[in-house]
């Protein structure tokens, strides 16, 4: 029978053994976006980022492109983008009146290159850059958790969520799809201080994927522009 | 002091502490990776030690929480909270003094997005919650101390000084 000072430390080493014996077996038992991996490599677990103060929660006004916009690139002469908010309420379609002259035919504009760079992990791009991409079929990764990710997401993205226990599998097979690795691939998450899709982006630099870019503002900005979604568990 | 020793305010603190750690643990249970991810906000501990940490941390809060409330090894349990809510305490300081705002995702996995003045204000209230409960552990060990055995060891070091 253990007494005296010895017994406090005892209960302790027993609470603990248990507790980390209950903690194999739940983790064990679980499904599998409720995993975790007993082992699991996190750089910058210890660094802290530079201070960014977070965007308050109501959005702020954004330019919203015309639709005829869209297809030719230079504006038309009448068709002046509004500013507006985000919120339904406040939507306004702005297009050419039928008074106004056509537009003569614009000069083809050349397409950005999005040249690969194998010394950094990521570069961080904007929506402009994110929708360029998204046009020409990129591909597209969700590095947020799987319940985030079928709720909605870009259409077309693909699901390799961080944080959940098969992470380091899904990376492998995207390697093995045998993917061109200097072509640009976009990741994203939640935007602010986000820094999921930077731990994805810097799992598939490990893999030699050298084109990684990294969509700072994530899926809330892409949503709030009204690009496409897609929901459920399917790109 | 005497009050301090009622067993009516005993239990109690007992129980109240038992259920908060229970109900506290049993959201990070459920989602580990969301409480890794919620650890790693901290900025404090090694990669490798944080999914052991997830996976594991919650279940001390549990089992200490219900030996509370079934009081088996109050004293041993209490200690554990202890140490854990002076732990609490120091890493939410630590990333309040360096401007680090964090969710403490003490009792909430999936936290509504906010901003960096809330998260801010939110972790000075945390601290000042962890240290009101420090206050019911202090109790709960001051109130179930051995007094007769306090006593002896103090008369003994008095003897041999």
């Amino acid at each position: 029978m253990i007494t005296g000072k010895k017994r406090p430390l005892f209960e302790a080493f027993a609470l603990v053994i248990a507790a980390t014996v209950c903690a194999v077996v739940a983790n064990n038992l679980a499904a599998r976006t409720r995993k975790l991996a007993w082992k699991a490599e996190y750089p910058n677990a210890m660094i802290v980022r530079e201070l960014v103060p977070l965007a308050t929660a109501t959005p702020s006004p954004i330019i919203l492109p015309d639709i005829s916009a869209a297809e030719s690139p230079t504006p038309t002469p009448t068709a002046a983008p509004l500013a507006i908010t985000a919120t339904p309420t406040h939507v306004l379609t702005v297009g050419s009146t039928p008074e106004t002259t056509p537009s003569p035919t614009p000069a083809p504009v050349p397409q950005k290159e999005f040249l690969p760079h194998p010394d950094v992990p990521w570069v961080e791009i904007g929506y402009a850059d994110v929708r360029s991409l998204y046009d020409r079929n990129s591909l597209f990764i969700d590095a947020r958790r799987s319940d985030a990710y079928t709720d909605g997401h870009i259409a077309g993205a693909r699901s390799l969520p961080v944080w959940e226990a098969d992470i380091d599998e899904r990376v492998k097979a995207i390697y093995s799809e045998g993917l061109d690795q200097e072509k640009p691939i976009v990741i994203y998450c939640s935007g602010g201080h986000c820094e999921d899709s930077h731990m994805l982006a810097q799992k598939l630099w490990g893999l030699s994927f050298n084109n990684v870019l990294v969509y700072k503002d994530g899926f809330p900005d892409w949503k709030q522009r009204r690009a496409p979604v897609g929901t459920g568990t399917k790109p | 002091m005497k009050w301090l020793r009622h067993p009516w305010l005993t239990i109690r603190v007992q129980i109240a502490l038992g259920a908060i750690f229970v109900a506290a643990a049993i959201p990070k249970i459920l989602d580990p990776p969301n409480f890794a991810h919620m650890i790693y906000n901290y900025r404090l501990v090694p990669g490798e030690l944080l999914n052991p940490l997830a996976l594991i941390l919650p279940w001390i809060e549990l089992l200490c929480g219900l030996a509370l409330i079934v009081n088996l090894w109050k004293r041993t349990a209490a200690m554990i909270v202890g140490v854990l809510l002076v732990v609490f305490i120091v890493a939410v300081g630590i990333n309040f003094a360096r401007d680090n705002a964090i969710d403490c995702g003490c009792f909430t996995q999936n936290p509504v997005s906010k901003s960096y003045d809330q998260l801010m204000n939110e972790m000075k209230w945390v601290i000042w919650r962890d240290v009101g409960m420090l206050l019911l552990v202090a109790q709960l060990l001051y109130a179930t101390a051995d007094r007769h055995e306090l006593r002896r060891r103090w008369d003994d070091r008095r003897r041999y000084d």
